[in-house]
């Protein structure tokens, strides 16, 4: 028990002496820890509130659509009402099912608003409630003649609220009322699933690809009739609702193998789809953000262990000199390597408690599982699983870090421990002849980067693992910008705005995520290079120049990051999005490169600017140093 | 020596002989357990003559040389002061330094510190002429050896006035 | 005390004062001491450990501030410079030596005494040739592409003397110089410092090894912050070296 006591002494002791470290190491943790759980949070995040849709909405278990011949060389024509009520008829009387509502017919009309033209289609709907599929009104109230409820995330999209004017076929509606529903996946991916919409095509006389994307729309039946016209004839939607919701997909399945129900189904029937299948279509919205989002915890883990690294090896010298005096008054390698380990675990684990609070507070501003669907995700659930796997990384992350130099100690003999820097630096005499020629900051900063060669290195590649993440949000930037094509006036993407929301919060913590690594990585090299700043300064350099050298020692490895970081940012974005890639324009990458270099070279100054206070005849007078 | 010092333990008062031999067994410890008992009494006979000293016998006691009474005169006391500023080393000994010393601080007559400084200042003097011969002597000269011994020596001497100094600013109030 | 021997003055401070710390733990490192260093002359500065002797070579050499008081360096005043003009006198006028030696472990001989060139913006051409011949001078152009651990602790030093040459300096400052060494490296410095002074360089030593005080023309003794004697330690007594050696005479 005393030794645990003395351990526990030990470790606080040397935490609160050297404050500076042991805080940039909980700040580096709990940003890895944070972005973790906030990608955890994300998993299953849509499923909650689309139940929620469902049970408000009364939400069915199929829903059918048909009435309309697509397959005929003219184009969609219309079925008569002879064979819609034949398709009704079967598709009523499927096994399982318990209740129907519907047929609701539907048209499909061009909506115009403030200069954008979409594709919509319209519901025709009854002013009473249905008993399945009643969407839930957000804003206003039902449809009513030349009143048109419109889909709450495709009203988003548009821009248009509660009493906005709309002309649908060019007749004049005023928007009655926003509304969600469960038996389509909100815009835009309501195409994915029940979407019926007749009438022309249009992506073929337009670049822009958002055309594709058909919104939802509810009006009076006599109106939706009324939209119809030759070209766009009306389709059906049927809601059906089984005994056992969980066999929809089995019934799917049974719908269309072996042509259907019997062959008496003449080819009318366009499409019948499951609860499930509106599910997932829901569910892919966020399923992108999710990737992103794992994509960026993934390189914030990597900053933050490269900042942790940075930390272990800017004191190794001391460490292992503090060890070597604890092996010589008698404690075992063991306790040694004890307080070494209890040191880290006691900031790994606050930065896991840390991470885990600030995840739980941040994570409904991202888990907004989109404005189709009703609820939130709920305070994010923090599992179980979720709290043990971030103490698992956070602990993992900072035994690496103490392991090392606690093994290292524990194995080398206490004269040289004692004695003597264990790691002296490294001699580069071509480096150190080239550095001859150059003026005295650069002349600084390059000697000071050959003394510590890998260090360099672990600062390189931070900074690309940095600038692949910038590089890749700015090539989905451009993608997007190719995408929309020139001009402005299109329909906002919510898949896209909500993508180009979270890349904004990856790119802001991988920023601050270099910055701190940048600041640890500066902090380590004033430490190390104390005596020979105060050297250079008793033999005529100027502090602000021992600054800039500090400075151009992390400029230096930045360069060779930042540029590396330009391509496999693109590879990146490649790997992630299968579609076609625009790379971003030569001037938005110089200035990113810039950019990220200027920082570094900002943030390296500060640590810089705080050495040059200690008067270099302190340290010069130090006897070892 | 011996007259010098004796002379310098009367300079603070007079003193019974007995109290004086006491004195400098006192100062100097194993060292002076050569000196002869009464080799003290030889002296300060010597120096009434020279007539540095007074001896008075006082009433009611025996006429005996250590229950009488003995007192500095004027010479005997410009004696001591020369005794005290001479510098020259090295003298018949470290005992005569230490002594005057003693003597110095116990009859307040100069700081023994600076007594120390002076020592030191000639010895550093000295150490410069040693050094300088030895530097013009050819390498592996038969005489460059003597001058590195006399050298060491004087560096040996310095180390022990350093050691002096640091006794003396301790002990300045003791009025021993 | 200003006991100044004809030339001109290089170095003098007055009234100098340095304080550390503050309230109860108010430490006067320096004080009150007023000094004056003739061209050509070596200086010692001797006394006990603790005494304010390294701080007062700092201070003299512009490392450190003083609290109060003036120093002058070849008539320029050093305690209303900037940090910018303190650092290029010390390139051009001032020259250091330290006891630890404080060489660069990674950079050889001749690349270390080149630095400070360097540092004041030479080319390094003509740095890399005044180092050489400044090894040359204190004996070890064979060991010019040495590395400092393959070097005697003498060797080093004198490496760090070359060092601080290499500006032609006005006043080398050196603290302690045979502080790490042993007997006959401390020799070796000596033999350097006297030529040095012989070829008329300027030298403030700070010290407690009697040996090299023994080299100064000028000797300061120091005790908590404050000068308490000097000794010109010239015209000694020469002609004593018999009776030094226990020959009657």
């Amino acid at each position: 028990m005393g030794k645990i006591l003395l351990v526990a002494r030990l470790a606080a002791r040397d935490i609160r002496y050297h404050r500076t470290q042991a805080i940039l190491l909980l700040l580096a943790i709990t940003a890895a820890t944070t972005t973790l759980v906030l990608g955890l949070a994300l998993n299953g995040v849509t499923s909650h509130p689309y139940q929620q849709t469902r049970a408000l909405t009364n939400g069915p278990d199929l829903v059918a659509g048909y009435g309309v011949n697509l397959g005929s060389a003219q184009g969609p024509t219309a079925v008569s009402a002879a064979e819609i009520q034949a398709d009704t008829s079967s598709l009523t009387h499927l096994d399982g099912v318990t209740g129907y509502s519907g047929p609701y017919p539907i048209a499909s009309v061009i909506l115009r608003v403030r200069g954008l033209t979409v594709p919509v289609q319209a519901e025709g709907r009854g002013q009473a409630p249905a008993s399945i599929d009643q969407p839930k009104l957000t804003a206003g109230s039902w449809v009513r003649p030349d009143g048109v409820v419109i889909e709450r995330t495709f009203a988003e999209a548009l821009g248009v609220g509660v009493g906005d004017r709309v002309t649908l076929d060019g007749r004049a509606f005023t928007v009655a009322g926003i509304a969600v529903t469960a038996a389509a996946a909100p815009y835009p991916n309501c195409y994915l699933t029940s979407c019926m919409f007749t009438g022309p095509d249009m992506s073929s006389s337009s670049s822009d690809l958002s055309t594709l994307n058909v919104g939802l729309t509810w009006v009076t039946e006599a109106d939706a009739r009324a939209l119809a016209s030759p070209q766009a004839p009306l389709s059906y939607v049927l809601n059906l609702k089984l005994k056992d919701p969980a066999t929809a997909p089995a019934v799917v399945n049974q719908v269309f193998a072996n042509g259907g129900i019997g062959a008496a189904i003449n080819s009318g029937i366009d499409s019948v789809y499951s609860w499930q299948d509106i599910q997932s279509a829901a569910g892919q919205l966020v399923q992108d953000q999710q990737g992103v989002l794992r994509i960026g915890a993934v390189l914030s883990v990597l900053l933050a262990i490269a900042s942790v690294a940075v930390l272990a090896g800017g004191r190794m010298a001391e460490r292992t000199r503090r060890v070597g005096l604890l092996k010589a008054v008698g404690s075992t390698p063991k306790l040694v390597a004890a307080v070494l380990v209890a040191e880290n675990l006691a900031v790994a684990l606050l930065a896991a408690a840390a991470g885990l609070v600030i995840g739980w507070a941040a994570a409904p501003l991202i888990t907004n599982p989109g404005a189709g669907l009703i609820g939130t995700a709920g305070a994010p659930s923090i599992t179980p699983a979720t709290v043990g796997l971030t103490v698992a990384v956070a602990l993992a992350v900072a035994l690496a870090s103490s392991l090392v130099p606690a093994v290292r100690a524990s194995r080398s003999s206490t004269v040289s421990a004692l004695a003597d820097a264990p790691r002296p630096p490294g001699r580069r005499a071509a480096l150190i002849a080239l550095s001859a020629r150059l003026p005295v900051p650069l002349l600084l900063g390059v000697r000071m980067t050959a003394r510590r060669i890998r260090r360099a290195m672990l600062g390189a590649a931070s900074i690309a693992v940095t600038t692949t993440g910038i590089v890749a949000v700015l090539t989905f930037r451009a993608t997007v910008n190719h995408d929309l094509g020139p001009g402005g006036g299109h329909v906002g993407d919510p898949v896209v705005a909500r993508d180009t929301q979270m890349l904004a919060v990856i790119t802001v913590v991988l920023v601050a995520l270099a910055v701190l690594n940048a600041v640890c990585a500066a902090w380590a090299t004033v430490q190390d290079s104390r005596l020979s700043a105060a050297l250079a300064r008793a033999l005529g350099a100027s502090p602000r120049q021992v600054s800039a050298g500090v400075a151009w020692a992390q400029v230096l490895p930045a360069i060779p990051g930042a540029l590396l970081g330009i391509p496999l940012g693109i590879l990146l974005f490649k790997a992630t999005d299968t579609g076609v890639m625009a790379i971003p324009p030569v001037w938005w990458l110089a200035a990113a490169v810039l950019a990220i270099v200027a920082a570094v070279a900002g943030m390296a100054s500060i640590p810089a600017l705080i050495g040059a206070r200690i008067p270099a005849s302190q340290v010069l007078q130090s006897e070892t140093a | 020596m011996q007259q010098e010092a004796v002379l310098a333990l009367l300079a603070k008062e007079s003193a019974y002989g007995y109290q004086l031999r006491a004195r400098l067994q006192r100062a100097l410890g194993p060292a002076g357990e050569a000196l002869n008992a009464g080799q003290i009494y030889v002296t300060l006979s010597r120096l009434e003559k020279a007539g540095q000293v007074t001896c008075e016998r006082e009433p009611g006691l025996p006429d005996r040389p250590d229950r009488k009474v003995y007192a500095l005169t004027e010479a005997g006391r410009q004696r001591v002061t020369r005794w005290l500023a001479d510098v020259s080393w090295p003298g018949p000994g470290l005992a005569e330094f230490h002594l005057k010393l003693i003597a110095a601080g116990a009859a307040r007559l100069t700081d023994p510190i600076a007594i120390i400084d002076a020592q030191r200042r000639e010895l550093l003097r000295q150490l410069r002429d040693v050094q300088r011969a030895a530097m013009a002597e050819p390498d592996g000269s038969e005489a460059a050896l003597l001058l590195e011994g006399i050298a060491l020596r004087l560096q040996a001497d310095l180390a022990w006035l350093e050691a002096c100094e640091q006794y003396w600013t301790n002990h300045k109030d003791d009025g021993s | 005390m200003n006991d100044i021997d004809g030339g001109t003055c290089v170095l003098r401070a007055q009234e100098l004062h340095k304080d550390y710390g503050k309230n109860g733990g108010l430490v006067h490192a320096v004080q009150g001491v007023d000094l004056d260093v003739a061209a050509g002359e070596t200086m010692a500065v001797m006394g006990p450990s603790g005494c304010g002797k390294s701080t007062l070579l700092y201070l003299l050499g512009g490392l450190d501030r003083p609290t109060s008081g003036e120093i002058s360096l070849a008539g320029q005043r050093l305690d209303q410079l900037s940090e910018r003009a303190l650092a290029r006198l010390r390139r051009d006028a001032i020259g250091f030596v330290f006891q630890a030696f404080h060489l660069m472990d990674e950079l050889t001989a001749v690349e270390n005494v080149e630095l400070p060139a360097l540092l004041a913006g030479r080319s390094p051409r003509a740095a890399r040739q005044t180092a050489t011949e400044l090894l040359e001078r204190v004996g070890l152009a064979d060991r010019a592409k040495f590395l400092p651990t393959a070097l005697s602790g003498g060797q080093r030093q004198r490496v760090a003397v070359a060092r601080a040459l290499v500006a032609k300096p006005r006043v080398v400052l050196a603290d302690e110089p045979t502080g790490n060494l042993d007997s006959a490296a401390a020799t070796d410095v000596l033999r350097l410092f006297d030529q040095l002074h012989r070829a008329g360089q300027t030298l403030v030593i700070v010290t407690h090894d009697p040996r090299v005080a023994a080299t100064a023309d000028r000797m300061i003794s120091m005790r908590d912050g404050a000068f308490t004697g000097q000794t010109r330690l010239q015209g000694g007594t020469t002609g004593r070296l018999g009776s030094l050696a226990g020959l009657e005479g």
